[in-house]
């Protein structure tokens, strides 16, 4: 990383970082806003129920119930944080799911499609294989797999129609992710796997734990006790930083960036960039596949198989992790980890005050929004010299105006 | 009326971070004069125009208009004053048509609506009166350089500008068009519009400027009369040197055919015909053979052709003995090196830092990877001497940014990366296109070095300067087809324009169309 193998990333590293936290910044002062707001016009609540509110909006990750007289208590909590980890595992891979497609000049907002196929793959992996002749972690280990290569699969559609027919991945990502809502729905449906041993419970697909295969936990429980957390999150970063390398150390990372760059020049360069809009597609949604296997082999989370009226939050949710982190694959880790906390800390917003935790959900709307201008409030950081900053004559001059248009999105 | 300063830019100095554009720069336009602003990639002439037309903001000076102190913070502010500027890159919007160019920023409205009549009428007079022809209903995309470049005129004048900029107005041009932008230019001084013209093409400033000025490094070396100065003094001037304006090179010793061309053809992308019909040629180890034509005659599909860009429709291309008409763009890459055309489109990942340019073509080659996986010391390594080797300047040296470097310097390292690579050919198409005198020398030395090392070398070229002065071998291609060759010493720049305009043919009948 000390090397400078592009100096624009490092200068630009400190306003992408600045751009983000400031649109954290205002996403939740939006929140505290909101929570004021609906608080004072409570009969039920009230200026104190306003404060809880706040505190619980900044800081509900750290909140630890409320002692005997009332008050709310703060300080670590190692289920919250260990739940946190726990949700930000898929984040972290869709947004990395999103960011590879950034980083070679296309919009992946099929992550959810590609999620929902690394689902199902993964689930019906996991459930029929049966861990009586096979061991437990094989399967567990096959049903990943399974899960990647869906979601590699379903991601290379879109890759193929951009690089065969030249038709817009957005457009092809958004088709395809309905295809895969329906044809998951159909899957699950009337089959096998749903569950029906639990009274009351529909349209769920067995927790793969049925089966015996679940992530291991390997002392994490220990740490974070009263959580979900697994291995997951350690393969999460993994998979961050085995992406990071890719991007920028490898040749294939080269290949792959230089298209998304210039196409024009990569071809020139003899670089197949059809190849490599479909390779880059593969591996975003080998990602988003694997945002699905790690959630749902956890063993004790359930599918709800009926997608056809609804694509997962989560795919949609890595393009403002992606976009938050600047699509940095380290960046994505804290973003990612940023995005889950906030759930936590609508769970604590709804059990220990009378607000409910959608507010949470205002305050992430509020920052996906933002992060959406974060190029924007980049630019605005760096105000109108940086574009001109470098060379004296010609090139940046003339090209200054051109330049603000771009960016990578 | 012809000491009346119009605009003065009194000791303008600009800072950029690391370097100084502009140091203490005076700057006096007269009243009715073309006033040629003369020096190299890098010597601070666009940063100095960009001043006066409100983009940036001096760290150190006054700008006076008519000889009152004025603040110019926009380019808004510049157009207040009569201000215009043609850029180099064009600031046309491509899927307008012609006419809402002109009327763009500066609309006549009532009542929110457009009135495009008035605004026709008024552009169509301008067009007229200075013989700016234009297609009004055209859209730019379907125009060429030289209609876009007069509409870009048509909006200074649109604008009632009485200071005009060009900034490297025929860069882009054609002979002929050069010569009609030049009269055009004589003509509004001669109504007493003032032109200040960013030039280091000497020939150009000796033909039109009244007065120069010239500057080098950010520095204001001086302001001379045209009529008492001469075109190597300029350059001495602008270089800081003295400068071989005439390329030096010994007779060429041809070898054998490195690159066989055979009923070769390209199919057009906007027409249905060839823009490449049947064409013939060798290249041979050991000369320079350049093709030259009026820029859309085929050049530019013909090199597509040959480095597989685009993909041939018939004919049979050999290198080196080995059948390239259906290879794939990197296994012709290994027989040749290519300049191309257009730097920012093909030839430079701009995004990418400097050393990640410079290996562009080879950082697949075993010395610069281990098992896919880069190595940056063996790159920054390479760049380091590539850019020692081939004097590439640049802000922080490998790790610069190619957006930022200057366009000579671009071009500089694209040369370096290609000539490095020592294949047996080399495609250069316009290598010195937009470049300054220093430059040019530098690049055309090189490729006659090249040539000298034994390699064949095809050049294309729009410049017949360029042509003249460094080929051994000329073919003219007119309309996709190569319509004469020739010896440079025993032809001259008319004849070769005659048949680039299409005017005459080698096998000797003379068609009506063209010129």
């Amino acid at each position: 990383m000390k090397e400078k193998w592009s100096a624009l990333m490092e200068k630009d590293g400190a306003k992408s970082v600045a751009a983000s936290l400031l649109s954290i910044l205002i996403g939740l002062l939006v929140g505290c806003v909101i929570v004021t707001i609906s608080g004072l016009s409570s009969a039920a609540l009230g200026p104190g129920a306003v404060w809880d509110g706040i505190r619980l909006v900044l800081g509900g990750i750290l909140s630890t119930g409320r002692d005997a007289a009332g008050g709310l208590t703060f300080g670590f909590n190692p289920a919250n944080v260990g739940n946190m980890l726990f949700r930000a595992t898929p984040l972290i891979l869709t947004g990395l799911s999103v960011a590879v497609a950034f980083k070679t000049g296309l919009f992946n907002i099929g992550a959810p499609g590609q999620y929902l196929m690394g689902a199902a793959a993964t689930l019906v992996t996991a459930l029929s294989v049966p861990t009586a002749s096979v061991p437990a972690p094989a399967v567990w280990l096959l049903a990943f797999l399974a899960g990647i290569l869906a979601g590699a699969l379903w991601g290379a559609i879109p890759g193929l129609l951009k690089a065969l027919l030249n038709i817009n991945e957005v457009l092809a990502c958004i088709m395809t992710n309905w295809i895969a809502a329906n044809l998951v729905t159909w899957i699950f449906d009337g089959s096998i796997w749903r569950n029906m041993e639990e009274n009351g419970k529909t349209g769920y697909v067995y927790k793969t734990a049925r089966n015996g295969v679940e992530t291991a936990k390997w002392g994490l429980d220990a740490i974070f006790p009263g959580s979900q957390v697994n291995w997951g999150i350690i393969i999460a970063i993994a998979l961050a930083a085995a992406v990071y390398i890719l991007m920028t150390k490898t040749t294939m990372g080269y290949e792959l960036v230089s298209c998304g760059s210039n196409r024009h020049a990569a071809r020139y360069a003899g670089i197949n960039d059809r190849r490599n809009i479909v390779l880059s597609m593969a591996i975003a949604g080998a990602l988003a596949g694997a945002a699905a296997a790690l959630y749902y082999l956890s063993g004790n989370t359930e599918f709800y198989w009926s997608t056809y009226q609804a694509l997962p939050a989560v795919g949609f949710n890595g393009i403002p992790v992606a976009l938050l982190a600047a699509s940095n694959p380290i960046a994505i880790i804290f973003t990612g980890c940023f995005m889950s906390m906030l759930n936590i800390a609508g769970q604590q917003l709804t059990n220990l005050t009378g607000f409910n935790e959608y507010i949470t959900d205002v305050v992430i709307a509020a920052i996906v929004y933002l992060s959406a201008f974060s190029l924007l409030i980049k630019m605005m950081l760096s105000g109108r010299k940086k574009h001109r900053v470098p060379a004296a004559d010609g090139g940046p001059a003339a090209d200054a105006g051109k330049e603000k248009g771009g960016g990578e999105a | 009326m012809a000491e009346e300063n119009v605009i003065e830019m009194l000791h303008i100095t600009k800072e950029f971070p690391g370097i100084i554009a502009n140091d203490d720069i005076t700057l006096q336009l007269r009243r009715g004069e073309i006033h040629a602003l003369l020096g190299e990639n890098g010597a601070g002439k666009s940063t100095l125009m960009s001043v006066l037309f409100g983009l940036y903001q001096p760290e150190a000076g006054v700008i006076k208009k008519d000889g009152r102190e004025v603040k110019i913070h926009n380019p808004n502010d510049a157009t207040a004053l009569g201000i215009g500027m043609v850029h180099q890159h064009f600031k046309l919007i491509d899927v307008f048509t012609v006419l809402d160019n002109i009327i763009l920023g500066a609309e006549t409205t009532r009542a929110g609506f457009l009135r495009r009549k008035e605004a026709r009428a008024k552009v169509e007079a301008l067009s007229q009166r200075y013989g700016l022809k234009v297609d009004l209903d055209a859209r730019v995309e379907d125009i060429t350089v030289g209609m876009q470049q007069r509409v870009e005129i048509l909006k200074m004048l649109y604008r009632d500008n009485e200071i005009l900029i060009f900034d490297e107005p025929t860069a882009v041009l054609t002979p002929q068009e050069i010569d009609e932008l030049m009269s055009t230019m004589k003509e509004f001084a001669k109504e007493g519009k003032s032109i200040l013209f960013i030039s280091h093409k000497l020939n150009e400033i000796m033909a039109v400027s009244d007065r120069v000025t010239v500057l080098r490094k950010g520095r204001h070396i001086g302001t001379v009369d045209t009529g008492s100065t001469s075109k190597q003094a300029l350059s001495d001037m602008m270089v800081g040197r003295s400068v071989q304006l005439e390329v030096r090179k010994e007779p060429a010793r041809p070898g054998e055919a490195v690159l066989s061309v055979r009923d070769f053809c390209v199919p057009s992308k906007a027409h249905r015909r060839n823009a490449v019909d049947h064409v013939s040629f060798d290249v041979r180890a050991g000369e320079i053979l350049c093709v030259a034509g009026i820029d859309g005659n085929g050049q530019t599909e013909l090199i597509y052709g040959l480095t597989g860009l685009e993909k041939s429709s018939g004919g049979c291309v050999t290198l080196c003995g080995e059948d390239i008409s259906h290879a794939s763009i990197r296994r012709r890459g290994a027989g040749m090196s290519h300049i191309p055309e257009d730097r920012h489109k093909h030839g430079l990942v701009l995004d990418f830092t400097l050393e990640q340019n410079l290996v562009l073509q080879q950082y697949r080659e075993k010395r610069f990877q281990t098992g896919g996986f880069i190595n940056r010391g063996a790159v920054r390594e390479y760049a380091q001497r590539l850019i020692e080797q081939y004097d590439v300047r640049s802000g922080q040296g490998p790790a610069t940014v190619a957006r930022s470097m200057s366009g000579g310097n671009q071009q500089k390292a694209i040369i370096a990366r290609e000539l490095d690579r020592e294949k047996p050919l080399v495609v250069a198409v316009q290598p010195t296109r937009g470049l300054d005198v220093g430059a040019i020398e530098h690049i055309h030395g090189q490729l006659v070095a090249e040539r000298d090392k034994g390699r064949a070398v095809l050049l294309v070229s729009l410049e017949l300067d360029e042509v003249m002065n460094l080929s051994d071998r000329i073919l003219v291609m007119y309309e996709g087809r190569i319509v004469g060759e020739f010896d440079p010493k025993q032809t001259d720049v008319q004849e070769l324009g005659l048949y680039m305009a299409g005017a005459k043919r080698m096998d000797g009948e003379k068609e009506g169309k063209g010129a």
